[in-house]
Formats: C-alpha cells, sequence, structure tokens
C-alpha cells in the first residue's frame, strides 16, 4: 500500500467517523427538543387539567341554586322592575335634569369617607412577580407629585400585568408632561 | 471492506504481471461482489422492514395533546357554551388493608389505630359518618372510603401518613350546576352510560371518540333553567304542593329553554331511591324523583284548553261574533250536567267566557263546532300522540280513539277527558300564539334560520285575534296575579280535579298557568303546574290556579325576560280597543 493510499484511507475513516459524530450529535439535539416538547405538552396538559378542574370549582361554587339562595337570603335581590329599564338617550338624559321644588329627598346610602377610621387599603399584589406594586403606579400620581396636570380618571390607573413599575411611572410622568 | 483485499506478493517477470493483474482484477470484481452484497441485503432489509410495517405493525400511535385532553365522554352545554356536565379527573379514597402487608410481615393495615384514622378523616370531610369508616377500617376489607375528593383535600390524606389510604384518579361525570336540569341532562350510570336524560340520549355521541371533543349545546338557557327551578320551588313550597312542573319554549323555534320537574334529584349522587319506588309509595301515587312530570306524566290539564278550544272554534269558522252571548246556566249532555265552579250570571260571550273560564259556554262553543272538528284540531296539535322530545321518557296521551260523542267534546273542551303532558300543551300554546304553526319541541341548539318547518294548524288571523284574548285574560281575568307589569303576558289558569278511584277527587288538584309573553309578539311560552296544592297563607287559603301557579309566572317572566332580550316596556300592549268593550262587567 501506498504512503498515499494510506492517506487516503485514514482521510476517508476521518469523514466517516466526522460524519457518525456529527450524526450522533444531531440525533442527541433531536432526542433533546423532542424530549423539550413532550415535557411542554405534559404540562400544557397538567396545566388545561388545572384549569378545568378551577373552572369547574367555580362553576360548582357559583351554580345558580347558589346565586339564588345568596339573591334571596343575603342581598335581598329581585329582578329589576319595568321602570328600572332605560330604552332612549333622552330617558337617560333626563335623571339629569334637577330636581323638582316638591321631589322627595333622594335616597342616601352609608359609606366611609377618609375623615373616619379606614382600615388600611390592602396592597396589590403583580401576579406575576409576587412582588408589592409601587404605590405611586397605583396613586397614578407623578413621583414628586407635580408634572400632573390633569387627570381624566379618578382613582387608581390600570396596573400593570408585567409589574415594570418603572416603565408605567415613566408613561405616567409623560401623559403629565403632554397634558400640561 | 479494505480487510479483504487480497495479500500483496511480489511476482517478477511478464508471467507475474499477467498473474498480478488477473489477481487485481479478481480482488476488484470481488470488492464489487461484495458491495453489490451489502447494497441487495440493505435492500431486502428495507423491503423486509416496510412490509412488516405495513402488515404486521400497528399504526403508530400519536401520543399528542389532543389525546391526552380527549375527555372520556363529552361535555354537555347549555346554548350560551356554559358546562353543564363534563367528565371531571376526580381522586376517590379507597382503602386497601393489603398496601401494608405486602412485605409480607403480616402486620395491621394501619400504622395508628382505626378510631385515630377516621378522626383523622372526619376532620377533612366534616360530613364524614366516623363510626361507619371505623368499622370498615377495623373490618379490614377493601372498599370506597369517598367517592370524590377535591385535590386539596387529597393532599391532607396523605399527609396522614396511612399507606393503605389510597387516592387513584378516576374520570368521574360532574354536574356542576348541581341538582338544576336533572332531568333534561339524567345522569351516568356505574356501566358508564346515560339514563334518563340527554345523557341517554346523546349516549353514543358523548362516547364517540372522533366526536367528543366537541361540546353538545342544548336549547337549554341555564339562567332561565335556574330562575324557573327557583320560582317553582318556592312557588311549591308555598302552597305545599307534591311536585310541581314547568317549561319555557321558544313558540318561533321549539327550542326549550328550561325544563323543570320538582322534586328533583342530584345527578352527582343518584340514590336508588331517586330512580325507584316501593309498592307502597306506588299505590299511594307517588312517583320518584327521577320522573319527569313534564314529558312522562299525564294530566288533565283544565281550563287551559278553553284558549285552544276557541280557538279551534274561531279557527273553522264557528264563532264568527265574538259578542254574541252564550247562555251560561247549567244544562244537561247525555246525563251529564255542565256545570261551572260558581254561577256567572245569564248569559256570556267569548271574552267573558275566557276571563271568567266558564265551563258551560265553552260548551256551547264545542256544540257548535261539532266534536269531529275539535277533535281535527287536537289532532293536529299532537295531543294524541307522545310528545315530540329527545327525552327517552314520554308518556302516552289517554286520548279516546274512534268518534268523540258530544259529551266527550265538551269535556275536552274545557280541559277534562284527555289527559296530556305540560309539554303537550306548550307546545300547541306556541302553536296557537306564534301565527298558527305546531313545531315539535326540541332540547338541542337550532341555529338561526334552521327552524322546522312545522305545520299549520291556525290561521294567522286566528293566532292574533288569540294573542289579544290571552292578554285579555291576564289583564282582567283569572290571569291577573301573572301580569308582571311592563312584559304584556297573556295566559289562561287552568284547576282540573285529580281522577281517583271513582270519580274525580275534589281534593286534589292539578293548578296550570300557561302564558306566552309578550303578547304583541309572542316569543316565549312559559307552562307552570303544581300538583296538590293546598290552600295556605301564601295562597289566600286558595287552591287554583289564578292563587299559586299564575303568581309563579308572575314573578318567573320579569326573571327571564331580560335575559331572552325582551325588556320590559309599559308603553308598550297588543292593541285591545275592539275587545274591550266587550267585556262590561270587569275592572
Amino acid at each position: 500500500m501506498t504512503y498515499q493510499s494510506r492517506i487516503r484511507r485514514i482521510g476517508w475513516f476521518a469523514a466517516l467517523g466526522t460524519c457518525i459524530a456529527l450524526y450522533a450529535l444531531l440525533h442527541l439535539k433531536v432526542n433533546a427538543v423532542h424530549a423539550d416538547v413532550v415535557r411542554a405538552e405534559r404540562q400544557i396538559v397538567r396545566l388545561e387539567e388545572q384549569n378545568m378542574l378551577l373552572e369547574t370549582e367555580f362553576l360548582t361554587r357559583s351554580s345558580q341554586l347558589q346565586l339564588a339562595a345568596w339573591n334571596r337570603v343575603d342581598f335581598g335581590f329581585e329582578a329589576p322592575r319595568a321602570d328600572q329599564f332605560i330604552d332612549s338617550p333622552m330617558q337617560l338624559a333626563s335623571f339629569g335634569s334637577p330636581r323638582g321644588a316638591d321631589a322627595p329627598q333622594p335616597i342616601r346610602l352609608a359609606g366611609m369617607t377618609s375623615g373616619e377610621d379606614l382600615p388600611e387599603f390592602p396592597k396589590l399584589v403583580s401576579p406575576l412577580t409576587g412582588q408589592p406594586l409601587d404605590e405611586r403606579v397605583l396613586a397614578g400620581d407623578e413621583p414628586d407629585g407635580r408634572n400632573v396636570a390633569v387627570s381624566l380618571v379618578a382613582g387608581p390607573l390600570r396596573v400593570p400585568i408585567a409589574g415594570a413599575a418603572e416603565a408605567a411611572v415613566a408613561e405616567v410622568a409623560m401623559a403629565g408632561a403632554a397634558t400640561r | 471492506m479494505t480487510a479483504y483485499a487480497a495479500p500483496h506478493t511480489i511476482v517478477t517477470g511478464q508471467a507475474g504481471r499477467v498473474d498480478h493483474r488477473r489477481r487485481a482484477l479478481l480482488v476488484a470484481r470481488l470488492r464489487l461482489l461484495l458491495i453489490a452484497g451489502v447494497f441487495v441485503l440493505v435492500a431486502a432489509a428495507a423491503l423486509v422492514r416496510i412490509t412488516w410495517i405495513g402488515t404486521v405493525e400497528s399504526a403508530p400511535r400519536e401520543q399528542s395533546m389532543a389525546e391526552a385532553l380527549l375527555p372520556l365522554r363529552g361535555e354537555i352545554t347549555d346554548r350560551n357554551g356554559v358546562p353543564l356536565a363534563r367528565a371531571f379527573p376526580a381522586y376517590a379514597l379507597w382503602f386497601n388493608p393489603s398496601a401494608m402487608a405486602e412485605g409480607g410481615d403480616g402486620g395491621p393495615p394501619l400504622v395508628k389505630s382505626p378510631e385515630q384514622v377516621a378522626a383523622e378523616l372526619k376532620a377533612i370531610f366534616p360530613d364524614l359518618d366516623q363510626h361507619e369508616v371505623t368499622q370498615q377500617l377495623r373490618s379490614g376489607r377493601a372498599g370506597y372510603l369517598r367517592r370524590r375528593v377535591l385535590p386539596e383535600d387529597a393532599n391532607r390524606v396523605i399527609a396522614i401518613g396511612e399507606l393503605a389510604l389510597e387516592l387513584p384518579r378516576e374520570t368521574d361525570r360532574h354536574y356542576p350546576q348541581g341538582r338544576m336540569a336533572a332531568h333534561v341532562l339524567g345522569y351516568v350510570a356505574a356501566d358508564g352510560h346515560g339514563r334518563v336524560g340527554m345523557e341517554a340520549v346523546l349516549d353514543e355521541y358523548l362516547l364517540d371518540p372522533a366526536r367528543r371533543a366537541d361540546p353538545v349545546a342544548l336549547s337549554i338557557d341555564m339562567r332561565v333553567q335556574g330562575a324557573l327551578e327557583d320560582e317553582l320551588r318556592s312557588g311549591m313550597r308555598s302552597v305545599n304542593a307534591v311536585g310541581a312542573a314547568g317549561i319555557v319554549l321558544d313558540v318561533d323555534t321549539g327550542e326549550v329553554l328550561a325544563l323543570a320537574s320538582l322534586p328533583e334529584f342530584d345527578p352527582n349522587d343518584v340514590q336508588s331511591s331517586d330512580v325507584r319506588v316501593t309498592q307502597e309509595q306506588y299505590d299511594r301515587g307517588i312517583t320518584a324523583p327521577a320522573f319527569n312530570r313534564v314529558t312522562n306524566q299525564v294530566y288533565e290539564l283544565g281550563s287551559t284548553f278553553k284558549p285552544l278550544a276557541v280557538a279551534a272554534a274561531i279557527d273553522s269558522g264557528s264563532i264568527t261574533d265574538l259578542s254574541r252571548r252564550y247562555g251560561a246556566t247549567p244544562y244537561e249532555v247525555q246525563g251529564r250536567t255542565i256545570r261551572d265552579s260558581h254561577p256567572l250570571g245569564a248569559s256570556l260571550n267569548t271574552p267573558e267566557m275566557l276571563i271568567h273560564s266558564s265551563n258551560i259556554v265553552t260548551g256551547h262553543i264545542v256544540d257548535e263546532m261539532g266534536a269531529a272538528t275539535l277533535r281535527q284540531y287536537m289532532v293536529d296539535l299532537g295531543m294524541n300522540e307522545r310528545p315530540y322530545i329527545e327525552l327517552p321518557a314520554r308518556g302516552f296521551p289517554i286520548w279516546q280513539s274512534g268518534e268523540w260523542s258530544r259529551i266527550r267534546a265538551i269535556t275536552v273542551g274545557y280541559g277534562h277527558g284527555v289527559a296530556v303532558t305540560p309539554l303537550h300543551l306548550a307546545s300547541a300554546y306556541a302553536a296557537m300564539v306564534n301565527g298558527g304553526i305546531w313545531r315539535p319541541a326540541t332540547l338541542q341548539r337550532v341555529a338561526p334560520g334552521q327552524a322546522p318547518r312545522g305545520r299549520r294548524v291556525f290561521k294567522a288571523s286566528t293566532s292574533a285575534r288569540m294573542n289579544q284574548l290571552l292578554r285579555m285574560i291576564a289583564v282582567y281575568g283569572t290571569g291577573r296575579n301573572a301580569d308582571a307589569p311592563g312584559f304584556r303576558v297573556g295566559g289562561k289558569t287552568g284547576s282540573a280535579e285529580k281522577p281517583g278511584n271513582g270519580g274525580y277527587r275534589q281534593t286534589s288538584l292539578v293548578s296550570t298557568f300557561a302564558a306566552a309573553f309578550p303578547m304583541d309578539n309572542p316569543r316565549y311560552v312559559v307552562v307552570a303546574m303544581l300538583d296538590e296544592p293546598q290552600g295556605t297563607v301564601a295562597s289566600s287559603y286558595q287552591r287554583t290556579a289564578a292563587w299559586n301557579a299564575a303568581p309563579i309566572v308572575g314573578r318567573l317572566v320579569p326573571r327571564i325576560g331580560p335575559q331572552l332580550g325582551v325588556l320590559p316596556d309599559a308603553d308598550r300592549d297588543i292593541d285591545l280597543t275592539d275587545l274591550r268593550p266587550l267585556v262590561g262587567g270587569v275592572d
């Protein structure tokens, strides 16, 4: 056997070996991805089952029988009467008209205002991060409270789901700057 | 392959070269043959494998999510997609005394004492019968301790630390709404097949692997069903009735939006007493809770038939003038006296007859129409056959075959002499108010525009006239307690004595209110029926339908109307101006 043919033979072996090694690598990779997919599928199935479990539990706890019992016993709710329905914008607008001279006093409901002993408002926790959300975001205020000139809605802002408290504060600040 | 190469030999000279060439040629051929052989082998192996896969081996099973998520039994939902019955992966609590003995040491099945374990289980399940469970644990018999355990309770059971308490995962049929719509849904028995309701009807579909992934939508509206059952139950309790039945039917499609029969059963926990009665109970006329009073029990539904008789008379041309007066004094027909519950004056016209519910005047109207005509209308309304609905339990009416005598026709005119189910009545009322088309009732959702064509029983003009008359009964007559403000309810009361041994029993009534709303464009028929109501404070010590069944409808309609898209409007109503002068004496 000549030197050349020996080199060639070794070369062939090397090529074959490389191919086998590459194939083995690919095979392992495919199997790994497959296992990942299977695991993800199993997780999806498990979550779907949990989802169904929770949904069923919710439906069971809020069954019509239960709701009827609550309405009847605890809340005393009744079906709305015919005069409680509004069928035109004009009728709706008529509610804004001033009270007549001999009209009865409107019914006032009891409520708590800030002057009384208010219990502390529960802190909202982000469902994803588990951290309490930034109170400044909830309050809808600027960090220093001077840039917001106009507030369209009273009360807290929409709570950012991703818990990006700082980003939301920045947005509020920008909105404040824009409305000024 | 190179391993098969021939050894190199050194040959000199011409002969050697020839020899060398021949050898090289031979080696080359051998190698070629070898390679060809390998290829043939590989090809043959592949062929064999392909043949094997194609013929012997079973098809590859696709293990995917879809299969894992496929329920063992299909889901049943209401018309809006709210699940009413679903296959539910649940845990059971099983006592396996051999779990600890598997080591062969012959020790006791429990680590702690049976009393202690039962007490700990009692702490998890407060409704557990501690004594019974203690007995079972002590006896060493394997068996269920509980058929259904919630996941959080399952974790607490594991925390007890007893190997003998096993929690096998079992797929169970769960009805989230509990007792609601039990007769419509039915239940799944231990053999895995449905019973009684749509579970039995759809059994094949719900078990079919190809189709069970898609839920089946019923025509039931869960909210309407809940309201109907709630009102029927409170109405039934307030007058101590033995049973109640109710149905809400879409007049244009025949869809049943709610169907309730009380007393009901719990499909989540069916007892043998729910489905069978003892001989003694049977003799006393008591039915099992699983018995469906709406589709299976036939009743003489009394005066609710009078509007049907009047509609037949108007439609056949027998009544041409609604102001015509008929004598209202008792009279005798074939040896039987037709009389009213109380005197209603010397004469009444047709609207007055319906408002005061006079048997005598109904008799005159039927007499003029003729027995054969009334019979034909009753046949057209499906009163001579089982009701049209998917449910397996459908009662056959008590129906006089052959030609009707005069007295038979008169009694049928005011709802005696023929016994039908409340569903028959609802379908007939739907045909009477919807323009005259009778359609079969169905429990499966009907897609818009897919309603069955049905058959015409009454002319549209007759139907329009009947809508006015039904509304008048609710405004001026016995149906006033059902007149929910703004909903334009129209309907007729009916109180019939139940037949017993040797004639009618005056002490037990069946009181019915058959109604439709809104009468200016009828969309839904509501029938409420009470079986043997008593006179109580709630009904002003009255037993007739005006005092017990009509108020049920009066309370039900405001609850279901807005949910069904019928908004109350005090400024709208059906035009009664042409009939109002005919009923002078009412307030």
